[in-house]
């Protein structure tokens, strides 16, 4: 026992930057699109989560070796290799959609107080103050730290995954048998492939990148640390992943299972966080749906904080001014009231009555897909520099590997934008 | 050569025309420029990178004919045919510097580079400043010009480049800002005077902000009257009041001469009495006439003494005292008696008194007399500086080679003569 507890301590330290970052993509636009996934199609989709997790790691490994090496944020580097403009197109773009994914956090966040029975004008503005005062209160460590143990919130789906009592050679089938087609029958096979490229194609966000490099030089882990960065992406990917999984586990032990034996009129279609909640309620008790709630309303905050701080990360970087969280106000005013700003008009959007925020994030959603692919290349771009990098380039299996990553990883995204926009697969 | 000024990223990308036998023909475009001592204060370009059919190559800034300042072309006296320098064998300003962090003396982030200033300046194209507010960026985003008019609206925010620590590293990975190590003394004062009036009347006042007392006063007596009144409008009465106490008290007096009355009062009032009693004197003068030319700060010796006494007098005061060649010799009531040289001093027996060795045969003038007799005056007696005293015999002050110099020569003649102590004076840098 004493070792087992030895041995998760050393996963604990092991995990940084990367764990938060592979989490905060399984936020709560994460968190609906596996309960979606889950309930409409059972463990049908699992399998996708395998190439996922390589390309992950991939992206990653990149962001991190180049903050390593570099001791530079991935903003600095690409206003420092590509020059003003296309530094601000990608700044002003990054703005809005790290803004709107903050609004989906929040409506997240809102949704999940429906679920306790709170207004949404008492739990988002609450929610917003937390966030403020977790990132200007703490200090850096502190804060990671906190980062860290949220995430591990998110462990509690495995605990609810293994409660639904899953099938467990539908899901090992589920995870290892790529599958193209739709596993149930009243649903197409478009529709199914719309989902899949809706997981691959918008786990992996532009902001997640800029945000793992600032947080590794942050970190100040340098050259003789990369062992550890690695490490630390490496098993964060996996679990956050792994997490993932069972929050499609645990709608198809449940919602999906129920599915079946209803008719199709009376399906349980899942579309909001709010959705789940309702529907796991008489599936596995009112405590599952709080369980879930408290899922959200963590992964809400979490994302809600990560993602205003990566934007105030990502311009001051860019544009060159001081951007520390343990710096003062005083000293670093641009990178607060960026931090701030991002916050406010975030929580602000779901809190405007009659405004549709839905339409931002799903404009947000397309410039994402447009954004992501030039980052991807971007990055391939700096770190195969031997100006910058030194001897830290990619190796040629690396750039193979990356190159089909970001190709496959950029077609999909722009393939769920064209989908979204022309409703093929909804 | 047409250009005076501008920024680098207006001439990237610009073509390179190579001009033979008056013919021209375009051969490539500007790409960067490179620097091979960039630890001087305001680093001088050695050379062009142009970006050619056949790759990049590099052309001494020697080549360079001239850049047009319409449309920031550059032209060439012949072909580029030299290869670019290893990057660690020298500093590329695009490569190296644009686009890079700026940090102040703790560490702090301050901005990044957006663009960088090129001026032609102390006899060289260097780089005098770093822009770093939203203009430069404005300015690098707008194409053709969509921007104009909010560009004109946004003010420059430049850093000198003196205040950027000394980069020793050919590719630095950040640029230090040295506010505190003041390396603008290190410069001729006609130099710093250059420079000064190089940068926008903002950042002048910024730099002359950054000197101490001393080596502004010695910058501002090179300034023209509008740069100085412009910068002491921006650094305040009570700073420029100390600066110009410092100043010779002829150029002084020149400069309050200018300035409206209420100032003049506002700065004399802040000044301590004597030297603001000296120069209340001296600007009741013309500018033209010896009252106008001459300092108040000259070395006055007594009669009695020994030399050895007045040479260990010479050596407390001649620290604050510019000209010590002549000792002029008063009575209690400032009545010239004689003048000594400097040389005649060192050279006579310590215990002698003063009154034994002096020259008692006076060559003086008038402050009414006209800076043309003055300066005649001088050059008839091969003197060095020339006294000038009222109708009482009083010592009132003294007009100095130089200053009667200045007086005559025709502006333009002026500006072609500092250089030579440019020269000179690098000689002596790269000796020491």
């Amino acid at each position: 026992m004493k070792r087992l507890v030895r041995r998760a301590l050393i996963i604990f330290a092991v995990l940084g930057p990367g764990f938060i970052t592979a989490s905060a993509g399984n936020d709560v636009g994460g968190i609906i699109l596996y309960s979606q996934a889950g309930a409409q199609f059972g463990y049908a989709t699992l399998w996708t989560l395998l190439p996922l997790t390589l390309s992950l790691i991939i992206v990653q490994e990149m962001a991190g070796r180049m903050g390593a090496v570099t001791g530079k944020g991935l903003a600095g580097l690409i206003r420092e290799n590509f020059g003003v403009r296309w530094t601000f197109f990608a700044m002003s773009a990054l703005f809005f959609i790290n803004v709107a994914i903050t609004a989906t956090e929040f409506a997240g966040i809102a949704a999940a107080g429906e679920i306790f029975h709170l207004s949404r004008y008492i739990i988002v503005p609450f929610s917003c103050i937390i966030v403020f005062l977790f990132v200007l209160r703490l200090n850096n460590k502190i804060v990671e730290r906190v980062f860290v143990i949220l995430s591990l919130v998110y462990l509690s789906y495995i605990v609810s995954g293994c409660l639904a009592g899953p099938d467990w050679h539908a899901v090992a089938h589920g995870t290892f048998v790529p599958t193209l087609s739709s596993n149930v029958p009243t649903i197409s096979n478009l529709v199914f492939l719309a989902t899949v490229v809706g997981l691959i194609g918008t786990t992996i966000s532009p902001y997640m990148q800029f945000f793992l490099q600032s947080a590794v030089v942050e970190k100040g882990s340098r050259i003789r640390d990369l062992l550890a960065v690695r490490a630390d992406i490496v098993v964060g990917s996996i679990l956050a992943i792994v997490l993932a999984g069972f929050m499609i586990i645990a709608n198809a032990a449940t919602i999906f299972l129920a599915n079946q034996h209803l008719d199709a009129k009376h399906q349980i279609v899942v579309t909001q966080a709010f959705d789940v909640a309702r529907a796991l309620a008489p599936l596995a008790g009112n405590y599952a749906a709080y369980l879930f709630g408290f899922g959200v309303l963590n992964a809400g905050l979490f994302t809600a904080t990560v993602l205003p701080l990566a934007t105030a990360y990502i311009v001051c970087e860019a544009f060159g001014f001081e951007a520390a969280v343990d710096r003062r106000f005083r000293e670093a005013p641009v990178f607060y009231s960026l931090f701030g700003g991002a916050l406010v008009i975030g929580a602000a959007l779901v809190l405007i009555p009659g405004l549709d925020y839905l339409k931002l994030i799903f404009y947000a959603q397309v410039l994402q897909g447009v954004v992501l692919p030039l980052e991807l290349v971007m990055m391939l771009v700096i770190i195969n520099r031997r100006r910058v990098m030194g001897a830290f380039t990619n190796t040629r299996a690396v750039n193979a590997i990356a190159w089909i990553t970001t190709v496959v990883v950029g077609i999909l995204a722009i393939a769920y934008v064209v989908m979204q926009i022309t409703g093929i697969g909804s | 050569m047409a250009f005076r000024d501008g920024f680098l990223t207006e001439m990237i990308g610009r073509p390179a025309i190579v001009e033979i036998d008056g013919r021209r023909t375009r051969v490539g475009t500007i790409a960067d420029f490179v620097v091979q001592h960039p630890e001087d204060t305001f680093p001088r370009i050695d050379a062009v990178v142009l970006k050619m059919r056949g790759g990049d190559k590099l052309a001494p800034i020697g080549d360079v004919l001239e850049i047009q300042s319409a449309d920031r072309s550059m032209v060439l006296a012949c072909i580029p045919h030299v290869a670019c320098p290893h990057e660690d064998e020298a500093l590329y300003l695009v490569e190296d510097l644009l686009d890079k962090q700026i940090v102040d003396v703790d560490g702090r982030k301050v901005v990044r580079i957006n663009d960088l200033e090129l001026a032609r300046t102390a006899g060289a194209l260097r780089v005098v400043a770093a822009d770093i507010g939203a203009g430069g960026l404005l300015r690098r985003l707008s194409s053709g010009g969509i921007f104009a008019g909010l560009l004109a609206k946004v003010p420059r925010t430049l850093i000198a480049w003196d205040n950027v620590a000394p980069l020793h590293d050919l590719s630095p990975r950040e640029i230090k800002l040295s506010v505190s190590d003041n390396r603008l003394a290190r410069l001729h004062p006609s130099d710093l005077a250059e420079i000064i009036s190089d940068l926008s009347a903002q950042d002048a006042a910024r730099v002359v902000g950054s000197l101490d007392d001393e080596t502004a006063a010695d910058a501002f007596e090179h300034l023209d009257a509008e740069m100085q009144k412009s910068i002491i409008e921006d650094i305040g009465a009570e700073r420029a009041a100390d600066i110009i106490e410092e100043m010779d008290s002829d150029d002084a007096a020149d400069l309050l001469g200018e300035l409206p009355e209420a100032q003049q009062l506002e700065l004399l009032a802040k000044m301590d009495a004597e030297t603001a009693d000296d120069l209340r004197e001296l600007s009741q003068y013309a500018e033209d006439t010896a009252g106008g030319l001459m300092t108040t700060d000259y070395v006055w010796i007594y009669p009695h003494r020994t030399v050895e006494a007045t040479i260990a007098k010479i050596r407390e005061i001649a620290p604050e005292t510019e000209f010590i060649y002549y000792l002029y010799v008063t009575d209690r009531s400032e009545k010239l008696l004689g003048v000594l040289s400097l040389r005649t001093l060192l050279l006579s027996s310590p215990e002698i008194s003063i009154d034994n060795v002096m020259d008692t045969d006076i060559v003086s003038v008038g402050p009414e007399a006209k800076a043309e007799e003055v300066a005649s005056t001088i050059a008839r007696y091969d003197l060095l500086s020339c006294p000038v005293l009222d109708h009482e015999g009083k010592m009132l002050g003294i007009v100095t080679v130089d200053d009667a110099i200045d007086a005559i020569i025709p502006e333009r003649l002026k500006k072609q003569l500092p250089r030579f102590t440019r020269h000179h004076k690098r000689h002596l840098e790269t000796a020491s």
